[in-house]
This record gives structure tokens, C-alpha cells and sequence, in this order.
């Protein structure tokens, strides 16, 4: 590519800044791993970073996210204790750049010079260690997905259930539990705060199909049901509405129907779920 | 960060404690929305959570390595928002490591506020500062922000150097200690204190 060590002290600025083209911020890389020349102004412009985000004034974030973010964890961490991973999870060669692309490229730098990187090295490859490679991949990707998939619902579970678990413990929630009517076995839990924002997790559900959905209904008080939204669930039949701006009254009844698709504006499928709020 | 690299939930909860306002007014800024902000944060508290032993404490700061992690899943969620894939849809896990270009001068650090960062970006000539927080903040590239600004190429790039030059006087000077000394760290190849 024939970059220099001169215009490497050009581009600094912008590299570090994740700002350049993906080509140049990969030839800046490159040259990198192979210089042996110092680059302090990589240093003197890169330590400027973290003092922008500095300007800013914190924010606090919901609460709920605290609870959120060590469920997740501690979703985590069971799960590596069942597949017996490490708790430090080992770095994995072909998805570790250097340091310094990591910390100096920005978001799409980082993964484009990741990703040519690594096409690069591929063509490099015989195409017999390419068919080998391939088919270890090829496995090892599966399995991998299938730790991820597994990882990630759990781990989507245990945010939700964080979230409402949070909201349920607040003493001006409406609370519900709601349960089936049909001896399903379905259940579910609704929170719902005073500013309208509402959460409602369902557990053990059917599996719906093609367009079908299931529909969260208030009614407040013997008025007309209003639609709350809607959601799919998972392959355990699991799932969660989260809302906004739900008008908030006493007495408000919730119930769920199953629906032929989320267009419906009254209720026409069977309810499978119902309860009362209070608090 | 060691009780986070051994898997101590507490550690942890004691890196969130410390680092999640500043955690979330960063993706708060780089998101402009609320939800997306906090799948941010905690996408990237459990980054640090899964990677903590990537981490080098002799690089630089955990905030500084938080932060960073931060910007990238805040702006890598905007262009996947942007081109309509989901925030859990990832398919590399990238993070920054070990902080080679860290925050300078942890000494510095010590003595800056928000307001007196604030202060020595606001003195910044307005199309100096502008380059570098369509940078930061929004993650344009120079070509992305010579189109966004009409300005040309060139400019944009000698703006980008000529202000973090000056953010990085501005910030030495501010943190300089009683003396009027300031707290440059040693040089050294790719950063590394």
C-alpha cells in the first residue's frame, strides 16, 4: 500500500477518530503492525478521546437497567458454567484484532478493517486447507449459535423479568397477574406505573403462526377495550410487551387474545390470558 | 476489573455504580433515544463483563476502555438501526482491548470537570469543534462530514488535526498541576505507556 510513517503522522487525526476511509484506516493499521518506529502522535491525538465523552453531563439511566445488566451477567455466567467455559472468556484469534485497531478505529473502522483483514488472509489459504477450514468452522459456528442462541433468550428472559421485577417493587405500580381461563397453564405478569408505562410478560403460551399474534387489551372500568399491542413468543412460548403512554385508570382490566394478525382494533380471538389490576 | 475477569458478580456491580451515568449519557448522546441508549449500555457493560480479561489496567483506565466500548456499540447500533438489523444481531463481537491509546494523563483527569472539558471544546474554533464531534459523536468519516458540511475535503481533514491539536493543549493546560507543569506522558511507539 505503501504508506509511511510520514503520512501515518498525516492521517493520525482521522485515524484515531475512526474517520478515515476504510482502505486508508486499514493501510494505517497495517503499517502499524509492521513499524518499528515510534507514532507518540497516535498517543497525543488518541488521549484526547475519552475527555469528549467527559463533556458531557451524566445521565442516570432507569433504574431498571442496574437489574437488567447483573441478570444478564449472571445469565451469563450459568451459562458458561453448563457448557464448562472459562469465566474469563479466552480471546478467539480470528476475532481479535489488535489493540489498536480496537481502541483507535471507530465502530464500522474496527470491523471493516477486521474484515478485510481477514478476507485478505483467506485468499492466502490452499483451497484443501480452505475445505478443511471451512468444515471447522462450519461446526464449530453451529455450535456456537446454538450456545449463543440459547445464551441470548435466556439472557433476554432474565432482562425482562429484571424489568418487571423492578416495576412490580415500586408501591404506586398496578400490579396483575394474569392467568388462563382454559387450563392451559399459560401465565403472565403485567406492571403498570403511573406514567403509563406498561410491561407485561407472558410465560408458557402456544406458539403462534403465520400472522398471528397475540393482542394486550386495557379495559378501564366496562369502556371499550383499548389495544395496548402486540407480540409474538418464543419456541418456549415465552414473551414481553413493554409500552409507553398507556392510559392509566383504576380498575383496569387487562386480558390477551390470540389474533389473526396485529391489524384487528377490537378484540375477535379467543382470550387466553386475564387479570385485574391493583396495587 | 480482576473481580470482573474472575467472574465476581460484585465487581461488576461496582464498575456499573461508578461508570453508568457517564456510561449512559454517551449513548444517550450518540443514540438521541432512550431505549436504544440503554440496550447500549448494557450491551457494553456486559461486553466488559465477557472480555474483562482483555483488558490491561497498564494501557489505561477502565473508564477510559468503557467508554470507548460505549462509542463503538452506540454507533455500531445507529448504522445497524440505520440499515434495519437489530442490536442483538451481531455477528462479530468486537470490543477494544487493552487501552493502548488511553485517556492521557489520568493526572489530568483528576482535575477536569464536565464544565472545564466543556470549556476547552468551546474554545475550540466552531468548524474545529464541529469535525471532531461529527466524528465522535456521530462517527462520520471526514468524506461523511465534507458532504455534511459542504466544506472540502481537505479542510475537513486539516480541521480534525488543527482541533484535537488544540483540545489536547486546551486539556494539558487545564490539568496542569500548582507548578504550571503539565503531566505529558512518556512517548512511546503505538501509544504504549
Amino acid at each position: 500500500m505503501g504508506m509511511t510513517c510520514d503520512r501515518v503522522r498525516e492521517l493520525a487525526s482521522g485515524f484515531v477518530l475512526g474517520a478515515l476511509d476504510a482502505s486508508e484506516m486499514i493501510a494505517v493499521s497495517d503499517h502499524l503492525d509492521s513499524c518499528s518506529k515510534p507514532h507518540p502522535e497516535l498517543e497525543d491525538f488518541g488521549g484526547v478521546l475519552p475527555y469528549l465523552a467527559e463533556s458531557l453531563d451524566p445521565v442516570e439511566p432507569p433504574a431498571w437497567l442496574r437489574e437488567s445488566v447483573i441478570a444478564a451477567a449472571k445469565a451469563d455466567l450459568t451459562s458458561r458454567h453448563r457448557v464448562g467455559m472459562p469465566l474469563a472468556l479466552p480471546a478467539v484469534a480470528a476475532a481479535a484484532p489488535t489493540a489498536l485497531d480496537q481502541v483507535t478505529a471507530p465502530a464500522a473502522g474496527v470491523v471493516s478493517i477486521h474484515t478485510a483483514r481477514s478476507s485478505r488472509r483467506r485468499r492466502a489459504l490452499t483451497w484443501a486447507t480452505r475445505i478443511a477450514a471451512a468444515a471447522a468452522v462450519v461446526v464449530l459456528a453451529g455450535y456456537a449459535l446454538v450456545l449463543q442462541g440459547d445464551l441470548d433468550k435466556a439472557k433476554k428472559v432474565q432482562a425482562d423479568n429484571a424489568k418487571l421485577n423492578y416495576m412490580w417493587a415500586q408501591p404506586d405500580t398496578l400490579k396483575a397477574v394474569l392467568t388462563a381461563s382454559d387450563g392451559s397453564g399459560a401465565s403472565g405478569m403485567a406492571a403498570l406505573r403511573p406514567t403509563g408505562s406498561i410491561i407485561v410478560n407472558l410465560y408458557g403460551l402456544a406458539p403462534t403462526k403465520g400472522d398471528e399474534v397475540y393482542m394486550v387489551w386495557l379495559t378501564p372500568d366496562n369502556a371499550t377495550p383499548i389495544k395496548v399491542g402486540s407480540l409474538t413468543v418464543d419456541d418456549l412460548g415465552n414473551g414481553t410487551l413493554v409500552v409507553d403512554n398507556v392510559p392509566t385508570s383504576s380498575s383496569l382490566w387487562l386480558f390477551v387474545c390470540r389474533e389473526p394478525n396485529g391489524k384487528v382494533t377490537r378484540p375477535t380471538g379467543p382470550t387466553v390470558l386475564s387479570g385485574t389490576f391493583s396495587l | 476489573m480482576r473481580q470482573v475477569a474472575a467472574g465476581e458478580i460484585g465487581g461488576l456491580e461496582t464498575l456499573y455504580d461508578r461508570y453508568h451515568a457517564m456510561a449512559y449519557a454517551l449513548a444517550l448522546r450518540i443514540t438521541t433515544e432512550t431505549g436504544l441508549a440503554e440496550d447500549v449500555v448494557q450491551d457494553s457493560f456486559l461486553g466488559v463483563w465477557r472480555n474483562a480479561d482483555r483488558y490491561a489496567e497498564a494501557k489505561g483506565s477502565v473508564r477510559g476502555w468503557l467508554l470507548a466500548i460505549v462509542r463503538h456499540r452506540a454507533i455500531d447500533a445507529m448504522r445497524r438501526q440505520r440499515a434495519g438489523v437489530a442490536l442483538g444481531e451481531e455477528v462479530d463481537e468486537v470490543l477494544p482491548t487493552a487501552l493502548t491509546l488511553p485517556d492521557i494523563w489520568p493526572e489530568v483527569a483528576g482535575r477536569l470537570d464536565a464544565e472545564q472539558v466543556r470549556h476547552a471544546l468551546t474554545v475550540l474554533p466552531p468548524a474545529q469543534r464541529e469535525v471532531i464531534e461529527l466524528a465522535y459523536f456521530e462517527g462520520l468519516t471526514q468524506r461523511e462530514i465534507a458532504d455534511r458540511t459542504h466544506a472540502p475535503l481537505g479542510t475537513v481533514k486539516s480541521r480534525m488535526r488543527l482541533g484535537l491539536v488544540a483540545l489536547r493543549e486546551q486539556i494539558v493546560g487545564r490539568g496542569a498541576g500548582p507548578d504550571g507543569m503539565t503531566m505529558l506522558p512518556a512517548k512511546s511507539k503505538k501509544g504504549q505507556a
